[in-house]
């Protein structure tokens, strides 16, 4: 039994047992630290560069129908790697930082959308790739009708939102995947196996590989919210009970962008590299970072405010994804987790400020640095990650990406084309950031609070989580070279390829 | 011992049955739904040892039975479905018996085993008299169940109503039948397929006659436009038999109407596309049909219905979408496949509304609140139950669709394909709307909801299957590519 | 003489009014008639197409079995048909179809 496989159902067994009676808290605690261990054991003895582009690492197959062939495979790579690690230390954070009353249900739904995520990223197989991310519509679905914030009209509206956007979403996916596996198998056997799927991919016309790359990308982006299919997150992330605001809009949304960089780029190459498929994403990400960055900076709330802004930061992730050369999507990936883990801590220390104050409303908070000092360092290590500071996570992202678009071999080289402007565009959205992050922080640590209320810092116990992913967020932004080392040869044939 | 005697016995039960609840008034309905359920299972146990050689058969059934893969498979399934709705009716006997004329439940009992009978029977049909002859069982017997509990006013009416619509839909049939053989010749299946090749056969009395015949079996399964009979029908019989409609009536539909089509649309087909139009328009509007008005319905057995009519649309998608030549998967195993993971998440389904019902709980959408505190159990159940339902992965439901996606986008059928997403998607909407209302807490008693162990055992073992066959399909690949009786009678 | 065609011209028309009036009548009896009226004109289509599809001299006898199950089946229905109808009547007074449409939507 491959160490992935107890990665993947232990969440389940925890939450099961949950069900049944077991103690809660420390049953889902435990649960999350032994996936945490393990997945930190295998990075710990990963060697990115034994790794051929393809290959999996700790991989277990087992057959679960002959014809149309699908397995239950699990593998891990480079990129599958970071995820998981992404995932076990947010599901970490998310189940230990849990103090509702009612908190055996939202242990239950954190330990679900964690196997979720976690069967979803580590699978090989698109069957269960794509099977793994549908486990946490319901537990989300039923802790935001449920127990979400606001009233409970505006919950159930939201609720119903993002279950209608995200199960069409996941049907047209289901679509564009069921075209790409009847052009891709080379019958008489139908097979879901990614690596078994490559070998016909070169000979797959540039025009069917873009039409199915672009139903992909509408399917993906929808559970990405790549603009304009975006709606549903923004309400739902800022509605959502605080475990599962970090675990969707840190982990589970970037499924799509995994599925993308998994799926979609690697079997359909020309059909990225098509002129029109490009322009139309290029648009789309604009819309994410241009639109929502403006959108962002009129929100007076902070919960609205960070749920608006996870929105945004997808467009740079996207830009890495267009860009398609190496660098760009090394940078995307380690993009990737960075935003996963700072919305993480936002959503967690807003969560936090939820409970003790009451109000999230800019206009009513003020002077929290004099009463919670540590607070305001880790809130500190949040907002400047999310703007992209040098020596934090996302900045080595962010730059990866920038610099990335400017290599790229696909648009002419001679002056500045529609990729670099994009990337120009892009950087206002940086500007953009940094204006509302640092309102947003101005208001909430500094000055007097309009309604007089103040918090203090969290008790000692309720600190871990919150400096664990500080932590992680100053480590993967002093020596991002943690990250790259494990994705080293993970896009070496896209440059033969000649991306 | 050969299939055929299992179906002969099961009968004579059945008989013994209604005559031991007419005769020996000691012995209780309970013991009479216990004996047919163990009938059912010893029935399967036979068929499971019994000769699959079609040399076995007694001469005289042998021209006029097939014993393939499918058949063998749609009898064991029409044993599982027998079993499970005679255990339903004894699940809820009390709250069935205050209903019936005489308070006793007698036929209700041993009715089952003869539909179920016809339906093994008709699984084996290689003809339209063999066809004729077991649906009218099966439909005959169905009238009875129906309208049984007929101190209640919606019984009776949905009885009437099944009654008429189901003479008529016959009659449509028979109909059909008559120009079909008037066109071909024969009423076989086999020379209905050597038929549509021919070139000397008039087309236009074919066509006509196959209009008549999809008819005539488009109401047996609820295909739209001949489904209106299924939301009221459903909502007024008990509810045991509402599931035998909504899982076995419509499975042995099916299986007739994959013999047909398989048949109609055998290779060289004159009438290819005129059939296979027919069949996704008719796919379309009635995932369309089913999926819409689902939405709006506030008591949840009127849902299920409506539901059920959606996932008709499905199944005929699949049979539209025939089995192309790359894969070897045909569109009768994909519709196998369906029907199987339909069943276990249809019976869960009703079983809790059987189990609320004893309770006192109707059937209405608000009835259902506070079921997560009154039983954490049946919550759980019913939530497994929609999300098959609703086609969420890792549970078996989503299979079946996903296999009528991808045979579907193989043939390029895009807007039917666009019409089944919308379909897909409203049923997000309304299986949700059930989940929702289980978890609300604001229920109006906080009595809890008492099972006897048995049961609770036998639910959650269905609640098992959905998710072992959502994980590990295996066991049902023999029936996925099951090759078309057609093609196996033609020599192919 | 008498064609092919004039068999099914009549079983047509029995088929069309037996249509018609299961979809006019309000009378339950009445539509029931018509019913089986269908069932007739299925009948005679099947009797004309047998007798005039000729092998070997003699008319093709499957599809008068076929005849013959129809009417027993058809007794059947009858049978169980009535005894709805009968408890209909017992349960409203009436035998109107407009006594049984209390479910709608």
């Amino acid at each position: 039994m491959s160490p992935l496989e107890i990665v993947i159902f232990l969440p389940i067994v925890a939450s099961l047992a949950i069900w049944l009676g077991a103690p809660a808290r420390i049953t889902s605690i435990t649960a999350a630290l032994i996936n945490l261990l393990i997945i930190g054991g295998i990075a710990l003895g990963f060697d990115g560069s034994k790794l051929a582009p393809g290959e999996f690492a700790h991989v277990s197959s087992r057959v679960v129908l002959e014809n149309p062939a699908i397995s239950f495979a699990v593998g891990i790579d480079g990129m599958s790697l970071i995820l998981a690690l992404l995932t076990t230390l947010v599901t970490f954070a998310a189940v230990w930082q849990i103090v509702a009353e009612k908190d055996k249900v939202f242990h239950i739904a954190s330990l679900l959308i964690s196997a979720g995520a976690l069967g979803a990223f580590l699978s090989t197989d698109i069957f269960f790739l794509y099977a793994f991310h549908e486990l946490a519509l319901i537990p989300t679905f039923l802790m935001i009708a449920l127990h979400g914030h606001g009233d409970q009209a505006t919950r159930r509206a939201v609720a119903w939102k993002i279950t209608v956007y995200l199960g069409l979403g996941s049907l047209v996916l289901l679509a564009g995947l069921a075209a790409l596996v009847l052009n891709l198998s080379e019958g008489p056997t139908l097979t879901f196996d990614v690596t078994a799927l490559a070998h016909k991919s070169a000979s797959l016309p540039a025009a069917t590989q873009a039409w199915i790359f672009f139903v992909l990308l509408l399917g993906f982006g929808t559970l990405v919210s790549l603009f304009p299919m975006h709606s549903w997150a923004a309400p739902a992330y800022a509605t959502a009970p605080t475990s599962v605001a970090m675990l969707h809009a840190g982990v589970l949304k970037k499924f799509g962008l995994y599925g993308l960089l998994r799926i979609a780029l690697p079997l359909l190459p020309l059909g990225a590299q098509a002129q029109w498929v490009q322009q139309a994403l290029l648009l789309m990400l604009l819309g994410n970072i241009l639109v929502m960055g403006l959108v962002t900076i009129h929100q007076d709330r902070l919960d609205d405010m960070l749920a608006n802004s996870s929105v945004m930061h997808m467009g740079y992730i996207f830009l890495g994804i267009a860009a398609g050369t190496e660098l760009a999507l090394k940078g995307a990936v380690v993009l990737m987790f960075a935003h996963g883990v700072s919305i993480a801590l936002s959503f967690a220390l807003c969560g936090r400020m939820r409970n003790q104050l009451g109000t999230l409303e800019f206009d009513k908070l003020g002077g929290l640095a004099t009463h919670a000092p540590l607070l305001t360092v880790i809130f500190a290590f949040a907002a400047f990650a999310s703007i992209g500071l040098p020596g934090l996570a996302n900045f080595a992202g962010e730059v990866m990406v920038f610099l990335g678009t400017f290599d790229s071999k696909l648009w002419s080289p001679e002056k500045l084309n529609a990729l670099q402007w994009t990337t120009i565009l892009s950087l206002w959205g940086v500007v953009i950031s940094a204006v509302y992050m640092l309102r947003a922080y101005r208001k909430i640590f500094f000055g007097t609070a309009a309604s007089g209320l103040y918090m203090k810092d969290p008790a000692f116990s309720q600190r871990v989580p919150l400096v664990l992913l500080a932590a992680v967020l100053l480590i993967v932004g002093c020596c991002p070279g943690t990250l790259l080392d494990l994705i080293k040869t993970a896009w070496a044939a896209a440059k033969v390829a000649g991306l | 011992m050969s299939a055929f005697s299992i179906e002969v016995l099961l009968a004579l039960l059945g008989l013994a049955i209604v005559l031991a609840a007419a005769f020996l008034p000691a012995v209780s309905q309970r013991t009479l739904a216990w004996t047919g359920i163990a009938g059912s299972v010893v029935a399967l146990l036979l068929l499971c040892g019994a000769s699959h050689a079609e040399s076995s058969l007694p001469a005289f059934v042998a021209p006029y039975y097939s014993l393939d893969t499918l058949s063998l498979f749609y009898k064991a399934f029409a044993l599982v479905i027998t079993a499970l709705v005679l255990w339903l009716i004894a699940e809820s006997d009390s709250t069935l018996s205050n209903y019936s004329a005489d308070g006793k439940l007698g036929e209700l009992v041993g009715l089952p085993l003869i539909v179920c009978t016809g339906m093994m029977w008709m699984a084996s049909a290689k003809d339209l008299v063999t066809v004729f002859v077991s649906l009218e069982l099966v439909t005959v017997a169905f009238y009875v169940l129906v309208a049984y509990t007929r101190k209640s006013a919606l019984s009776l009416e949905a009885g009437v109503k099944y009654l008429i619509l189901g003479a008529a839909a016959t009659g449509v049939l028979v109909f059909g039948a008559a120009w079909v053989y008037g066109a071909t010749g024969s009423l076989s299946f086999e020379g209905i397929a050597k038929g549509v090749q021919n070139a000397a056969v008039n087309k236009s009395v074919l066509l006509f006659g196959i209009a008549f015949l999809l008819a005539g079996l488009g109401f047996k399964v609820a295909a739209a436009p001949f489904h209106m009979w299924v939301p009221d029908v459903y909502q007024g019989a008990p509810t045991p038999v509402t599931a035998f409609l909504s899982v076995g009536s419509k499975a042995s539909g099916f299986i007739v109407l994959t013999r047909v089509i398989d048949a109609l649309l055998a290779n060289g087909s004159r009438v290819t596309s005129e059939v296979t139009n027919l069949l996704l328009i008719s796919a379309a509007i009635t995932v369309l049909l089913g999926s819409l008005p689902a939405i709006f319905q506030t008591s949840v057995k009127r849902l299920l219905a409506y539901s059920s009519i959606s996932h008709a649309g499905f199944l005929l998608l699949a049979l539209a979408s025939r089995s192309s030549a790359r894969f070897d998967i045909t569109s009768g195993g994909v519709v196998a496949f369906y029907l199987a993971t339909y069943l276990p998440m249809t019976v869960l389904a009703f079983f809790v509304l059987c189990v609320l019902r004893r309770q006192g709980i109707g059937d209405s959408l608000d009835e259902l609140k506070g079921l997560g505190r009154r039983s954490p159990l049946l919550a759980l159940l019913l939530t497994i139950a929609m999300a098959s339902l609703a086609g969420l992965p890792l549970t078996a439901g989503f299979l079946g669709k996903m296999l009528v996606f991808v045979a579907a986008v193989d043939h390029g059928y895009w807007g039917v394909i666009g019409c089944a997403v919308i379909g897909a998607a409203a049923g997000f909407y309304y299986y949700f709307k059930v989940i929702l209302a289980i978890y609300t807490s604001e229920g109006t008693t906080e009595e809890p909801v008492t099972v006897s162990i048995a049961s609770k055992a036998i639910a959650t073992a269905l609640a098992a299957i959905i998710l072992i066959l959502g994980l590990y399909p295996r066991p049902l690949q023999k029936v996925l590519a099951a090759p078309a009786a057609a093609s196996v009678a033609l020599g192919k | 003489m008498i064609t092919l065609n004039h068999y099914l011209f009549v079983s047509g028309a029995l088929f069309a009014l037996g249509l018609a009036g299961v979809v006019v009548r309000r009378n339950i009896l009445v539509i029931y008639m018509c019913l089986e009226m269908m069932l007739s004109s299925a009948n005679l289509a099947l009797v004309a197409f047998s007798r005039f599809h000729l092998t070997d001299g003699l008319p093709d006898y499957s599809a008068q079995a076929l005849v013959f199950f129809t009417i027993t089946v058809a007794a059947a229905e009858v049978a169980v048909g009535l005894a709805i109808i009968v408890a209909v009547y017992r349960a409203k007074n009436s035998i109107d179809v407009e006594s049984v449409t209390k479910m709608q939507g």
